[in-house]
């Protein structure tokens, strides 16, 4: 089975899980007494969230082997892995707006996650602006890989440095988002949402991958 | 007892956002990659 | 580590001959800063703000700005004179070469602050008193940590499309740390509390120096080098 096949395979897959784990979410998992319904967006954004900063942190890794082994698996990787970051990133982005607007009673405070998930997009967008600005392959995936191995130790900064801002600024929090301890029923729910995005990372990737595999044999070099 | 807020509409926007996404980013790749 | 130190001096001494030679870029530099702090007069209403609590956000996004255009510089002076290509020629170690550029950054983005940190106590009615000499401690370790991370950025920029536009767009995430630890000390400074609530967001300062001095002295090569 070719690459391409495996990915959408992979991503069907996923998508269908997806679909299941949206009816279990909306139908079969109680609804949060204090914040209503909208809670549930916590079942998206969270393990959107958890991959958008993961898949950074595989970029950076990927170009600390890239640097040592200049494997071009390797940066066909972190390029694949750059654009489905940004991808959830994205999710994280515009889920968190609409669930603050009737939590927090506004569209965007400078909350600590959505900071830093914004941050977080800004480092991806450059990562793949300082790809698409280069034309030889080969000095591409070595700047790809040295943004790639910054922006990850930038992660925790940018956590550190959200998080000081805000605790020094209490955003008018009505009330609060995301429960600390999940009851059994709503944990499992966001278990399966994981499990889904982490699938629908892997198939996006694998298909990723498979399109620079493509454009590389077509015309030297692609984008 | 403190009524449950009535915001489905956030709840509903929100997935079907994600919905978007996801789904609009698969086919995205599907149309972009060969022929498997 | 001497002949390290030494050779990165070397680097340093002739991008510092160049430019002070002109002084042109230092003196628009600083010319520019005094603007960008007037213009931050004109931006607030001092009816409604006082100068003190906007004043660490106004000195740091200055010095930000300050620190981008020295860079900028840095690197506009390799594209006209090609004098990177001489240098990687000669038998000099890519970290001295980093640290040559780093430092020569430095001094230039180090005198703009100089003549900016004034200028802003004078515009904005700052009293500074004991808060001097840790503010400049605040100021040192704050452009260390862009400047870092801006010349590596830089090596980069220079070998792709649209540098001027890539450079603030890449170096910018990676700025807002630092600039948000500088501008919580600065705010502490600035309202004389102890020095001990400072000292927290120097540690992080310090320790984002650390980081990213080590990770780019690794890197550099990699931006120069096949």
């Amino acid at each position: 089975m070719s690459l391409v096949r495996k990915g959408r395979v992979i991503t069907l897959v996923g998508l269908v899980l997806l679909a299941g784990v949206y009816v279990r979410a909306l139908v079969f998992t109680p609804v949060e007494r204090l914040q209503g319904p909208a809670q549930k967006i916590y079942y998206l954004h969270v393990p959107a969230a958890i991959w958008a900063e993961t898949a950074i942190v595989l970029v950076g890794l990927a170009g600390i082997f890239y640097l040592f082994l200049k494997d071009p698996r390797l940066d066909r990787f972190a390029e694949a892995s750059a654009e489905v970051g940004t991808v959830f990133a994205t999710i994280v982005l515009t889920t968190g707006p609409i669930w603050g607007k009737p939590i927090w009673g506004t569209w965007w405070t400078w909350d600590a996650r959505l900071t830093s998930t914004l941050l977080l997009f800004f480092l991806y967008v450059g990562y793949l602006l300082l790809r698409s600005a280069i034309t030889d392959p080969t000095l591409r995936g070595r700047y790809a890989a040295v943004l790639g191995i910054c922006g990850m130790c930038l992660v925790p900064f940018i956590h550190l440095s959200v998080y000081m801002f805000r605790t020094l600024h209490p955003q008018p929090i009505v009330l609060k988002p995301g429960a600390p301890s999940l009851p059994a029923s709503m944990l499992v729910t966001w278990l399966c949402s994981v499990g889904v995005f982490t699938l629908l990372y892997i198939g996006f990737v694998t298909q990723r991958y498979a399109l620079s595999l493509q454009r590389e044999a077509q015309g030297g070099s692609g984008a | 007892m403190p009524d449950v807020p009535q915001n489905s509409g956030y709840m509903v926007a929100a997935y079907l956002v994600t919905a978007v996404i996801l789904i609009g980013y698969a086919v995205s790749l599907y149309r972009r990659t060969p022929k498997a | 580590m001497a002949e390290l130190l030494a050779q990165a001096w070397t680097v340093a001494r002739k991008d510092l001959v160049l430019e002070f030679r002109t002084r042109t870029a230092v003196l628009s530099a600083v010319v520019f800063t005094a603007l960008v702090l007037t213009v931050f007069n004109f931006g607030r209403d001092p009816t409604a703000v006082a100068a003190t609590d906007l004043a660490p956000g106004i000195l740091w996004v200055t010095f930000t700005f300050a620190a981008m255009l020295g860079l900028n510089r840095a690197f506009q002076l390799e594209l006209e004179n090609g004098a990177l290509e001489g240098l990687l020629a000669a038998p000099l170690s890519r970290v001295s070469l980093y640290w040559g550029k780093l430092f020569a950054n430095l001094v230039f983005v180090g005198v703009v602050e100089a003549v900016g940190l004034p200028l802003f106590v004078l515009f904005f009615d700052v009293p500074l008193g004991h808060a001097l000499l840790p503010l400049v401690g605040v100021m040192g370790l704050a452009t260390l940590g862009i400047v870092t991370v801006g010349t590596l950025f830089s090596a980069m920029v220079i070998r792709t499309r649209f540098a001027e536009l890539m450079l603030p767009v890449l170096l910018l995430p990676f700025l807002i740390p630092p600039l948000v630890f500088a501008v919580l000390a600065t705010a502490r400074l600035l309202s004389a509390r102890p020095l001990s609530e400072a000292l927290a967001y120097l540690k992080l300062l310090a320790a984002y120096d650390i980081v990213f001095l080590g990770v780019a002295t690794m890197l550099f090569r990699y931006t120069v080098d096949e």
